[in-house]
């Protein structure tokens, strides 16, 4: 499978530019700045988290990324190339609350993208289930997504995003909704999945525990407009583990993303 | 004592009481004549009852065809363009308040008294709550489905075949459950009040000659058949419940506008 | 959320434009005019009618029984209403019963009324009860219930007296969802008067529309057809103003 044929990659797949990008949503009485001049790198395989107040525009950000919405200005590459509309091969997304399809089976939700693009059954079907096995949901697939907790449904979406073997993967608050011990756990899945697949993640979230916990980097936004008030490395070793949370180190960096938070709020 | 067996004492009581009381002389066999009475009343007239009960049959199925498919559609197509949406939904309410009975006489100086006169009241009568329940009820569905949808690349008619006609079955369902109750009040009205066959007629003509048990005897055969045609949509209802989650927050239809959906008089 | 100027203008537009056709069909003739009266002329024939006593005295025949029934039918239901809500088991037992009753055809019903009453003004307004009462019963428990036991909670905690919880809590929770009751007991209400007039009687304006259509006056059928429906839309928007009005207090 080669799912960039179609594109040559003037930067290596899974690297994520973005230059001076804006987006101005008009309403009736005003404009609103959602995002002033943003500037972003991300090189292949990095695990990125997008942190900051409601409104700082990380979700509006990802979304662009994923082709899901046009900025006003600037630039987004992705492996080298713009992404003007949404593109499975090239970006997985995973949302907030599950978005899976309530009337289809866990893997037919995985099997999804790919039977958009008329692939067949049994290709299908073979790929979802290695979706599936990867997630850790190994014999779920004939559920319904009502019939899964919600940490399951999660996984589910984050095999949705990996069915087509895209090298970005892009989560847009995925665990907002889980209980705190599942979103713990979901925590060390994601990792365990990343390190397996060597994706590039950017993961959008308010907690900052998770922010520093999960990722190499952090993006820390701030509101009105929405810009980047800082970047900063997590020098923590991996695999991560629970006992660092309490460390000096951890303790640090979320306290230096705090004090930008609480600045802006 | 459990809920559900109080509520089976009542309605036995009930039952019971209008077999008693008429007999016991309580109440005038005019006003309300025993269940034994009006039971043999139907009985005997078993041939008229069936043929009138074809007549109407016949005319609710029709116009079930219109009303049904014509409001869903119509609802559908409204419910998911916000431009004709905001236009129309607000004056479709409006004509919504209007008593649509008086189009009644209307229809038979157009159509004359048979069957025509009624298929089209009944039409009309059904229309207009089955196209507000359908658009309100494509309106709850999840955008984060059409969201996720967009992001692994469906197009525009793989969004309305794979994703919003999917998870517009339960508001079909309950567009049809409202619009075949009125197409059965719309037809048995307007056999009531002018007309020269079908229960509503019998009905009308046993109560000018102070028939009560022949009265009675149709107006059981009627909610006999409203009861038989709630019941046929909640067992599709049951088989399709699985679809009942696709909506936002599990909001059914009827939580949304419950009165809207309800049959007027 | 509001539609702005050009949507009300666009409403207005699609109003007249339906009127214009109305009028074309019948002036050029593709409808026979005699089944379809021209718009104008309909129009014209409404402001006779309005001049004339006695359909003003029908006017006022319907009315009466729809306020009397209204004024009867919005507190008993409402009284019902807030009894069963008010109880869990009451309520448990009641709603499937009543859900069942709100389901079925009420207007088949109607010839009892008849034979218990006999033709009159006790007839159209038992009728126009029998056919609100439901709605009403079951709006206000939902409206009950949509007071949130938070709200309830926290008036509990700061020491409010019932009265106070009734006049600061429940009523101001309650007010959306019962305008919006009120709205629709009267297109029920409405719906049930008219219903019954045509049925049986000998005044009210559903009886003078049933005699039209039965004498092929279809001047002032369409007539009576127009006008009843400008007041039944009347009434709602004004409902609807006063809904939204209070609309802040949702959500």
């Amino acid at each position: 499978m080669q799912p960039l044929a179609n594109i040559a990659p003037l930067k290596p797949a899974g690297a994520i530019e973005v230059r001076n990008v804006g987006q101005v949503f008009k309403t009736t009485t005003q404009d609103v700045v959602a995002l002033d001049n943003v500037s972003l790198d991300v090189k292949p395989g990095r695990f990125v988290v997008l942190v900051g107040p409601s409104g700082c525009g990380k979700s509006t950000l990802l979304m662009m990324m994923a082709g899901l919405r046009q900025q006003t200005s600037g630039t987004i590459t992705i492996s080298g190339a713009p992404i003007p509309e949404p593109d499975p091969n090239r970006v997985g997304v995973v949302f907030q609350e599950a978005s899976l399809f309530p009337w289809l089976t866990a893997e037919e939700n995985v099997e999804f993208p790919l039977a958009l693009r008329g692939i067949s059954k049994n290709d299908r079907r073979a790929r979802a289930q290695e979706a599936l096995k990867l997630v850790g949901l190994d014999g779920f697939g004939k559920r319904h997504p009502h019939e899964l907790s919600g940490g399951m449904k999660q996984r589910v979406s984050i095999a949705r995003g990996l069915v087509q073997d895209p090298p970005v993967l892009l989560m847009d608050e995925p665990f907002a909704a889980l209980d705190e011990q599942t979103r713990m756990t979901m925590g060390d899945e994601l990792l365990r999945i990343w390190a397996a697949t060597g994706k590039t993640v950017v993961f959008v979230t308010h907690s900052l525990t998770e922010a520093v916990y999960l990722a190499d980097e952090v993006i820390v936004m701030s509101p009105r407009p929405g810009r980047i008030v800082d970047h900063l490395q997590v020098p923590l070793p991996r695999p991560r583990t629970y006992e660092m949370l309490s460390g000096d180190a951890f303790g640090s960096l979320r306290d230096r993303i705090w004090r930008h938070i609480r600045k802006s709020a | 004592m459990s809920a559900a067996s109080v509520r089976r004492l009542i309605v036995i009581g009930l039952i019971a009481l209008w077999e008693i009381l008429p007999r016991m002389g309580f109440i005038p066999e005019l006003f309300l004549p025993s269940l034994s009475s009006t039971l043999a009343a139907g009985w005997n007239e078993a041939g008229e009852y069936a043929h009138a009960l074809a007549v109407t049959l016949y005319e609710v199925a029709i116009s079930m065809a219109f009303a049904c498919g014509g409001g869903i559609l119509l609802g559908a197509v409204v419910g998911s363009l916000p431009r004709p949406r905001i236009l129309i939904m607000p004056m479709v309410s409006s004509l919504y308040a209007v008593p649509l009975v008086i189009l009644y006489p209307v229809f038979t100086v157009w159509l004359g008294i048979g069957s025509e006169s009624k298929i089209a009241f009944a039409s009309i009568y059904g229309f207009l709550p089955t196209m507000l329940a359908t658009a309100a009820g494509i309106q709850t569905i999840d955008p984060q489905l059409l969201l996720a949808a967009r992001s692994m690349g469906a197009t525009l008619s793989q969004r309305l075949v794979r994703v919003i006609i999917p998870a517009a079955i339960p508001t079909v369902l309950s567009g049809l459950r409202v619009g075949g109750a009125l197409v059965i009040v719309g037809v048995v009205v307007s056999e009531m009040l002018i007309s020269s066959a079908g229960i509503g007629y019998l009905i009308s003509r046993y109560r000018t000659i102070l028939d009560s048990p022949h009265v009675f005897a149709g107006v059981l055969l009627v909610l006999a058949m409203a009861v038989a045609f709630n019941a046929a949509i909640k067992w599709i209802e049951g088989k399709a419940a699985i679809w009942q989650t696709g909506t936002r927050a599990g909001q059914s239809a009827e939580e949304i506008a419950p009165a809207a959906l309800q049959p007027a008089t | 959320m509001q539609s702005g100027l050009g949507v009300k203008a666009a409403r207005v537009a699609i109003v007249v434009a339906l009127f214009a056709i109305w009028e074309i069909l019948s002036r050029t003739g593709i409808v026979n005019p005699r089944l379809l009266p021209s718009a104008s002329d309909t129009l014209a024939t409404l402001g006779d009618l309005l001049q004339r006593a006695s359909v003003r005295k029908d006017l006022a025949v319907t009315a009466t029984e729809v306020v009397t029934a209204f004024a009867l039918a919005v507190p008993v239901g409402a009284l019902i209403g807030f009894l069963i809500a008010e109880n869990r088991y009451f309520a448990e037992v009641a709603k499937p019963l009543l859900f069942f009753a709100f389901s079925i055809p009420k207007s088949i019903f109607l010839p009892m009324f008849i034979l218990v009453f006999g033709v009159g003004f006790s007839q159209k307004v038992g009728f126009g009860f029998f056919s609100t009462i439901f709605i009403v019963i079951m709006s206000t428990t939902t409206a009950v219930e949509s007071v949130k036991v938070e709200h309830l909670t926290v008036a509990r905690s700061y020491g409010a007296t019932p009265m106070q919880t009734a006049f600061r809590v429940y009523l101001p929770s309650m007010l959306p969802v019962l305008l919006e009751a009120l709205r629709i007991s009267m297109i029920f209400n409405l719906t049930g008067v008219i219903l019954a007039e045509m049925y049986a009687s000998r005044d009210g304006i559903g009886h003078q529309i049933a005699t039209w259509g039965e004498n092929f006056q279809m001047k002032q059928l369409l007539a009576g057809v127009v006008m009843i429906a400008a007041i039944a839309i009347a009434f709602n928007e004004l409902v609807r103003w006063v809904e939204a009005r209070c609309s802040h207090w949702r959500t």
